[in-house]
């Protein structure tokens, strides 16, 4: 394992030949789907290059996702952090939660559906725990004409029966999971079945930067637009770029669009917020990173990688802190925006730079929140 | 000063509304629409509901919340049917740091609940009125006037005593001004035929007025037809109602043979307003613009129609708009180009088509 000195997130290939990030990434699958993914990754390469695929996705991008999503200068944010000396930094949010259907999702989504069409696919499946990324993927089928399949674990199916709907209304098959739990990590091996059984119709789109080779590196491309939006924003405005980066990760696929454009950029700090649950000693937590165990599996590689070679930065906050920054946000910032740091602000030098992905609106968020917060 | 609330509001319509909305060929909408030869006009839809909020309603709440803070009010005063310009409203005072009552209809209140939650959340004060929208507007104009130093009333639509209809329909006619650049850019030329839903008026006069001297760009305004215009159950105002006074304005109205209010019904509950913009009823009276209505029932088909086909859920109201596609579009010469004001997002009905759809869908 190479040391921090040697700065080796920039001597790397990201990911090398076999997918892998260092020592994490790589393609532990069944032989069934050994072939599907290397055609997927031959597929992806050629469309990198390919002026009448970009030129199709930059447009549904545009018109359809409404990107550009705007560099927001939450000035009531930055005041709510100023010291008592009145100095801190300047928080900007990169504003995914204006794009149509109110997260980053659909950035991947769209992408994914578009080289689906390409590869000759009629058949989309997914996987979904809250509906979010399932609503997504409906969604871009719609727009497409593909048939679409999710796959919902059942005590989810319940919980979450709007979703349900506004995916069936937008023309999927909603498949539920009664096996194991019922839910997420349920849902994923069903899908994964699906997908070994019918790999010749069928593309799998996988939300996040986890899963095998080509997903973490596709995902992260497709995601990349993020980034780079945001360092024209930055020059833009302020002449230079982003001092620090926070993003919310989960899978991790909203953090990775926003740092990889500035992993190379060593002036840059990457700081990634997951969840801590109850508290990390409570065992109720996702915080794969900061805890090191594999709550939710899925956490993506590049981040172990990232997390290993000491580029980016993990902490967690727990469930009653991340309602009070999103009280925070919504009340003084008015925007309703999901996943906030509040660990890494009160250390920073004045005028320094935030810029804190707002991955999601919280609409869906505000039953939760009315709940906890007593309002 | 003029000069530099419009450079302020400028960097709020781009960095925190989210403008400019696209312009967006709907082609899998378009297809539907062809006849049996492949002719038929190319469908737009102008984004609105990609706004911060969701609908159109932001850009007149945001620039009215910025004129009262130069008018040193610390209060704000708004009305709301469905919800949307109350949602609007309270972000915009809570972005700066202005208190916010919204008044809505207890009726409304619960047709539209995710919305009051919403409005909550954003830090504003929601007091219930016995009613419908309507009421809850008189109920804030009279708040207003109980309190004329300290508030300002932020009005929704383009209703109301002058200078609100104006005000509002200035506010919202950066719709209008994108669709005819952007319109140049796509294809050379104007739109052929604009189509809008109108409750009150303000986002299809803020999509019309930049053509209005435009003769060759067909308006059309679609109202709601609710249970049908025979039931009584409806919210047509121009194609029911006599002229009248309401809340300040000499317009179309529907009212009773003894002068008193009908209660409007729509599907769409923010089109459910007995009066309407006085600038549509000019329009409307001097044939610069059409309107026509459609049913609840023909909007919920046309929500349900645009989710399967573009993956776009559209607000209710909105819904009203693309239903009248299918009357129009046969009639249209091949290649025209129809821009549909989409002027709102409809998470907040898929509850309300839920309860419709149950018995329709198959899984």
């Amino acid at each position: 394992m190479v040391g921090k000195e040697a700065d080796p997130a920039a001597a790397l290939q990201r990911p090398d030949s076999f997918g892998r990030f260092g020592k994490f990434g790589g393609k532990y699958v069944p032989e069934t789907l050994m072939y599907a993914l290397t055609e997927l990754e031959a597929a992806f390469k050629s469309l990198s290059t390919d002026h009448e695929f970009q030129k199709e996705l930059d447009g549904i991008l545009r018109d359809y996702v409404g990107r550009e999503s705007p560099l927001y200068f939450a000035e009531r944010l930055t005041e709510h952090y100023k010291r008592p000396d009145g100095k801190g930094p300047h928080i900007y949010l990169k504003r995914e939660d204006l794009n149509h259907t109110g997260a980053h999702k659909i950035n991947n989504a769209v992408a994914q559906a578009l080289l689906a069409k390409r590869l000759g696919k009629k058949r989309i499946i997914a996987e979904t725990g809250a509906g979010q990324h399932g609503v997504a993927t409906a969604t871009v089928c719609a727009r497409f004409g593909l048939q679409c399949v999710i796959y919902m674990g059942a005590q989810d199916m319940e919980r979450q029966s709007l979703n349900v709907f506004r995916m069936r209304l937008l023309g999927a098959e909603v498949r539920a999971v009664h096996s194991g739990t019922a839910t997420l990590k349920d849902a994923t091996s069903e899908a994964i079945r699906d997908w070994v059984t019918n790999v010749e119709s069928t593309h799998y789109i996988l939300g996040s930067v986890a899963g095998p080779h080509p997903y973490p590196m596709m995902v992260r491309e497709f995601h990349a637009v993020i980034g780079k939006e945001t360092r024209k924003q930055a020059l833009e405005k302020w002449g230079g770029k982003p001092d620090v980066l926070v993003a919310c990760v989960g899978g991790g696929s909203n953090a990775m669009g926003l740092f990889h454009e500035f992993v190379d950029d060593k002036d840059v700090r990457l700081i990634g917020v997951e969840a801590a649950g109850f508290g990390l000693d409570s065992g109720k937590h996702a915080a794969t990173l900061t805890k090191g165990e594999a709550r939710l599996p899925w956490v993506g590689p590049e981040h172990s990688f990232l997390k290993d070679v000491g580029r980016a930065e993990y902490y967690s906050i727990t469930d009653e802190e991340a309602l009070d920054g999103w009280r925070a946000l919504s009340c003084i910032g008015d925007i309703s925006c999901t996943g906030l740091s509040r660990e890494a602000v009160p250390t920073l030098p004045d005028a320094t730079k935030v810029v804190l992905n707002c991955s999601g609106r919280g609409d869906k968020d505000v039953q939760t929140a009315i709940k906890h917060l007593k309002l | 000063m003029f000069e530099l609330l419009q450079a302020e509001l400028g960097v709020a319509l781009r960095d925190y509304v989210g403008r400019e909305t696209p312009l967006y060929l709907a082609s899998r909408l378009t297809d539907h629409y062809k006849n049996s030869k492949g002719e038929g006009p190319l469908i737009y839809l102008k984004r609105e509901d990609l706004n911060h909020g969701g609908s159109h309603k932001i850009n007149n709440a945001i620039a009215q919340a910025m004129l009262a803070k130069r008018m040193h009010r610390k209060t704000v005063v708004a009305a709301t049917g469905a919800g949307q310009h109350g949602v609007a409203t309270a972000a915009a005072c809570a972005k700066l740091g202005l208190d916010c009552t919204i008044l809505m209809g207890n009726v409304d209140m619960e047709r539209q609940s995710s919305n009051v939650l919403l409005m909550k959340q954003l830090g504003a004060q929601v007091k219930p009125v016995e009613g419908t929208f309507k009421d809850a507007t008189s109920e804030a104009i009279r708040t207003w006037v109980g309190d004329l130093d300290n508030s300002y009333y932020l009005a929704g639509t383009a209703v109301g005593p002058h200078p609100c209809p104006n005000m509002v329909r200035e506010f919202q006619s950066v719709i209008g001004k994108e669709t005819r650049k952007q319109a140049l850019e796509k294809w050379g030329g104007k739109p052929d035929i604009i189509v809008a839903c109108v409750g009150s008026g303000s986002n299809a006069l803020g999509i019309f007025h930049e053509f209005l001297r435009d003769e060759d760009v067909r308006l059309i305004g679609v109202e709601a037809a609710g249970n049908g215009l025979e039931s009584g159950n409806h919210s047509a105002t121009l194609a029911k109602g006599e002229v009248g006074v309401y809340h300040g304005a000499m317009s179309y109205l529907l009212q009773d043979d003894e002068g008193q209010i009908i209660v409007p019904h729509s599907i769409g509950i923010g089109l459910e307003y007995p009066g309407v913009s006085p600038e549509l009823s000019f329009l409307k009276d001097m044939g610069r613009a059409e309107f026509y209505t459609v049913t609840d029932e023909e909007a919920l088909d046309a929500y349900t129609l645009l989710c399967g086909l573009e993956g776009i859920v559209p607000a209710l109201e909105a819904a009203h708009a693309l239903a009248y596609l299918g009357k129009l579009c046969p009639t249209l010469p091949s290649g025209s180009k129809v821009v549909v004001n989409c002027s709102g997002r409809g998470d907040k009905d898929v509850a309300t088509v839920l309860q419709y759809n149950k018995n329709k869908l198959p899984n």
